[in-house]
């Protein structure tokens, strides 16, 4: 395992303020554990508020931790301080979402690349000269390392973050929302020059996104948040043939298929309401206010014979529902089949 | 209602009145139908901003009951165009020409008072992103009931009575509460139903969507196309939607307008654009796009080159540079394609080799 | 596969400074040609100026503007417009001066308040507050009485007196900086906090920060004549503004001429400096603002 995430958490706003009340804690990441492996990607999808982003930036200790440990090559990376760290960081980068905004729009395109390699004490003579190369491999015109960001597109400037993202030769590159930023025919040049990369070097991605299309296309296996955790961990095409969770579910149903016969096909989206507050956690599963599955198994409980713990329904503000919905937090899981999954309702691996 | 001089635009007939069964006419000179039976129809909208034409000879219409769906890229001008259509382009950029048949009548001559009735009541918009959308220092009531009291002569009360209807039509649960809380106070989607109920309270008869889902997730996304898809089903209206993202149109619309660097390239039904694609740009955005059903991993099919800048466009096709088909060859890089009339009705194409496109099968 | 090299934006390419967008800008262009040929006047009053400004002729106190005197001479004797003249110079100097103090420490100030957490910070936004709160002037009196009147301590204690409008600027620009992705980006990369600070926070903070030191110059040239007015800047006979002013005050009826031409004079500059200010934010506001714009399309 070339990268490891054991039991992370991560909070914010627990601090005592003198004047106002206490602010209430927002759990933004809780007991997430992930590994990484050279040269696969790892897709990691969610919604806003789910906690994908804060993972992100604690992959490349951005934030601290508030829990858990980060593991480099079997090293802990929490333990590091100084030059370590520094030699760390050096090995895991990122590639940021904004095109626009992830560069300083006083510097030119070309110190931008060389910043990474100056502050690692990394820059030889040879300097300009991988400079340009980076831009070469990155489909960039080398001439044009003394321009400033606006004179680009917004694709040819991500095209810069990932030049300097690749600038100290990482093994890990976490990619947050890397292409959503960019129109629909760049998004496929932007994808297609990662894969590239990845296949060169041997890369590990940890690819952050909504889309869900572009997560199965450049993802080996993929995971769920919802929420600050991670409610499913499969293979790809396990969790996009037989999803497991009944948020995946509801995901991979609502996301919209560019053909319109499919399209009318499909069932309406099954979800309820909107994702809630990670402020503000309901007790036991955190999807239960939202799970159409939950209700379901309340209204026919026969339907299903993957109820292998009882149902007892209960009344809550939404219906009757489970009771080890409402009471007890489920913890992911192997369904069997490698797929790991969070509900105590999941779906049975399909058939093979 | 369109007897005041237009102030806020200057519109010089481009060309003579158009007969509006003339089909033969428009054949010929490759120019767009104006449909009789449309409650909308934008002919030849053009706007300019200095030193660039974002607008180009725009030509669209959408039919009650009926979902339009304009799809492009930055630079396309395809939410400039509707803004032109209602005057809401600011200074420095102007429209120079055009007109906007609302039920036969043109809106882009009125101005003024004329005009502000005709906004919101028969034609409304609804944003990209509805924070900045809503004022952030008033309630979702306040904001609600001024809207109906500027077009309408109710009282307070009845007005906010009508308003939390319009919050439990939308689905927004708790409607009278939500009345009293401001934008800030709700979520994205929420703030998002609050616009449609905006966009919806006067019984329009177009809606225009820019974007609606753009900045929400995808299972709000879905609920919200619904809930806009049900509410055209129950009043009969024709709602524009202009978007980039071509699983929303393959589900929610029946007609298809593709625009590329300020011009319409290719339009015509749902099943037409989708099934046989008749422009080469068209067919390349379908294959660059990713999807649920292809073969993870492999390579996309992307489009080569950038964005159009519609600064410093070509001098022939604004596609050419980046065409897999015409790139290099001398008619496409030196004169503008017009839309034509392709192998079905109603289906156009801005593309002088459409037919290689049904010849060799496409999409 | 795609070869997107070749293709910049051409019309980009006139980057952020477009020398001909301030050429375009009336206000701006006036602002500048009063400021130079006040610059001009200063630095040829030794060749401009008729007489000598402390040259008193007991003789010819009083006279009203003549062919020789243009403004006449104050009970002293002395040349007014000679005086003017000379003044020019020490305005200008406090004002450029007190600009370029005001910035450096405000900057300094308000980028350390915001940019940085901790006690240290809250320490810093304190001090700006406790600042701002006190009336510019009083605290420049203040200043002044503490350390005595000479042109150096006039221009010290404006600029201090001024330092913390800048830094509440800086700071107010800093925070919006501050969660930027680039700052971000320098960030994972291990940059030392004080170093992005540097190379990345304050070049991006500038313009706003600039507009207001334009704003302090002419708060400047205000200050350093009140604080002459009220005898406690620079000591007579020294020519400055304040003190024309001053020495005319007794003759407003009779003699108006005296004080009301440093008056204009002071009047002239400190519209120079706003017509200045203006000027720049709006060049360099619309920038920002079209370039968003073009991005919804």
């Amino acid at each position: 395992m070339l990268f490891q995430i054991d039991a992370v958490s991560r909070s914010f706003g627990a601090k005592h303020s003198v004047l106002r009340s206490k602010k209430p804690v927002v759990q933004a990441v809780d007991g997430v554990s992930l590994h990484l492996d050279a040269g696969e990607t790892l897709g990691l999808v969610g919604e806003s508020g789910s906690g994908k982003s804060t993972l992100g930036r604690l992959a490349v200790r951005l934030l601290e931790p508030s829990a858990g440990r980060i593991f480099l090559d079997g090293v802990d990376i929490g333990t590091l301080g100084g030059r370590q760290l520094r030699a760390m960081r050096a090995q895991v980068q990122m590639v940021f979402q904004d095109p626009y905004g992830s560069l300083d729009p006083r510097r030119t395109v070309g110190a931008a690349i060389a910043e990474p390699m100056k502050e690692h004490g990394a820059w030889r003579a040879d300097g300009p000269a991988k400079v340009r190369e980076l831009m070469c491999t990155v489909g960039l015109n080398p001439e044009h390392a003394t321009r400033y960001p606006h004179e680009f597109s917004g694709g040819q400037r991500q095209r810069i973050g990932i030049a300097r993202a690749l600038a100290l030769n990482p093994k890990v590159l976490v990619l947050d929302e890397p292409v959503s930023a960019l129109d629909v025919s760049i998004q496929a040049q932007i994808i297609n020059l990662l894969g590239k990369l990845q296949r060169e070097r041997q890369l590990a991605y940890l690819f952050i996104a909504h889309d869900l299309a572009v997560v199965r296309h450049v993802s080996h296996r993929v995971a769920v948040m919802y929420l600050g955790r991670i409610v499913e961990l499969a293979a790809r095409n396990s969790l996009y043939a037989s999803p497991a969770h009944p948020y995946t579910e509801s995901l991979l149903a609502a996301v919209p298929v560019a053909d319109p016969a499919a399209a009318r096909a499909k069932p309406r989206a099954r979800v309820l309401g909107e994702i809630g507050s990670a402020a503000n956690l309901p007790g036991g599963c955190r999807f239960h206010p939202r799970c159409v599955r939950a209700r379901e198994l309340v209204a026919r409980p026969g339907s299903a014979n993957r109820a292998t713990i009882p149902i007892r329904p209960v009344d809550t503000r939404y219906g009757p529902l489970p009771h080890a919905c409402v009471h007890d937090d489920p913890t992911l899981a192997d369904r069997g089949d490698g797929t790991f999954v969070a509900c105590h309702y999941p779906n049975a691996a399909a058939a093979a | 209602m369109n007897s005041s001089l237009p102030a806020v635009f200057r519109i010089p007939r481009r060309h003579a009145p158009a007969d509006a069964a003339d089909a033969s006419d428009s054949i010929r000179t490759g120019e767009t139908r104006i449909d009789p039976e449309a409650v909308l129809e934008i002919d030849g909208i053009r706007t300019v901003f200095p030193g660039a034409v974002v607008v180009d000879d725009v030509s669209l219409s959408v039919r009650p009951g009926r979902t339009l769906a304009v799809v492009g890229e930055s630079g396309s001008g395809k939410s400039m165009t509707f803004l032109s259509a209602l005057g809401l382009v600011a200074p420095p950029g102007r429209v120079t020409h055009g007109r906007v048949l609302l039920d036969g009548v043109d809106i882009a001559r009125l101005s003024g008072e004329a005009l502000r009735r005709v906004r919101g009541a028969s034609i409304s918009m609804i944003f990209q992103d509805p924070m900045t959308a809503l004022n952030p220092v008033f309630t979702i009531g306040e904001q609600m009931t001024t809207l109906l009291r500027a077009h309408e002569r109710v009282s307070r009360s009845a007005a906010r009575a009508r308003a939390a209807g319009l919050l439990e039509r939308v689905r927004i649960p708790e409607a009278r509460a939500r009345l009293d809380a401001y934008p800030h106070e709700l979520s994205g989607g929420m703030r998002q139903r609050v616009l449609i109920a905006m966009a919806v309270a006067l019984r329009p008869k177009v809606v225009i969507a820019d974007e609606p889902t753009t900045a929400l997730d995808v299972t709000v996304q879905a609920q919200i196309l619904d809930l806009l898809a049900d509410l055209q089903q129950e009043t009969n209206m024709a709602m524009v939607l202009i978007t980039h993202d071509l699983g929303l149109v393959a589900r929610y619309a029946q007609d298809v307008a593709v625009m590329y660097a300020g011009r319409v390239v290719e339009r015509g039904s749902l099943e037409r654009v989708f099934g046989a694609t008749r422009h080469p740009y068209t067919q390349a955005l379908f294959r660059s796009i990713p999807d649920l059903e292809g073969e993870p991993g492999c390579a996309l099919h992307a489009i080569e080159g950038n964005p159009p800048d519609v600064a410093a466009l070509p001098a022939g096709c604004a596609f050419e540079p980046r065409c897999a088909m015409g790139r290099g060859r001398a008619n496409c890089g030196s004169m503008r394609p017009p839309l034509v009339e392709t192998d079905a009705a109603a289906h156009v194409s801005a593309c002088f080799f459409w037919h290689s496109l049904a010849t060799t099968g496409s999409a | 596969m795609s070869s997107p090299a070749a293709s910049l934006n051409p019309a980009h390419r006139n980057g952020n400074a477009s020398w001909r967008r301030y050429a375009r800008h009336p206000g701006f262009m006036t602002g500048l040609v009063i400021l130079a040929a006040m610059v001009i006047i200063a630095l040829g009053a030794r060749w401009i100026a008729p007489y000598s400004p402390v040259a008193a002729d007991m003789t010819n106190t009083l006279a009203a503007p003549s062919a020789a005197h243009w403004f006449g001479t104050d009970q002293y004797g002395r040349d007014v417009l000679s005086r003017l003249v000379w003044g020019t110079g020490i305005s200008l100097q406090v004002a450029f001066s007190v600009m370029v103090i005001s910035i450096v420490l405000g900057v300094a100030l308000g980028s350390a308040a915001a940019f940085f957490d901790g006690w240290l910070a809250r320490v810093l936004v304190a001090i700006i507050d406790i600042l701002l709160a006190f009336p510019g002037f009083l605290l420049a009196l203040a200043l002044v009485a503490a350390r005595g009147s000479s042109l150096s301590s006039v221009i010290w204690a404006i600029a201090i007196a001024f330092a913390p409008r800048v830094a509440a600027v800086m700071r107010a620009v800093v925070l919006t900086i501050r969660p930027r992705m680039f700052i971000e980006a320098s960030t994972s990369i291990g940059m030392a906090r004080w170093k992005i600070l540097l190379v990345h926070v304050v070049p991006n903070s500038l313009p706003p920060v600039i507009v207001v030191a334009t704003v302090g110059a002419a708060n400047a040239v205000l200050g350093e004549a009140g604080l002459s007015y009220l005898g406690l800047g620079v000591q007579p006979p020294a020519p400055t503004w304040g003190n024309v002013i001053a020495d005319g005050q007794g003759f407003l009826a009779s003699h108006p001429m005296i004080s009301l031409s440093a008056g204009a004079c002071i009047a002239l500059l400190v519209i120079a400096f706003n017509l200045l200010g203006d000027g720049l934010r709006d060049t360099l506001d619309p920038q920002m603002r079209r370039r968003a714009d073009a991005r919804t399309l």
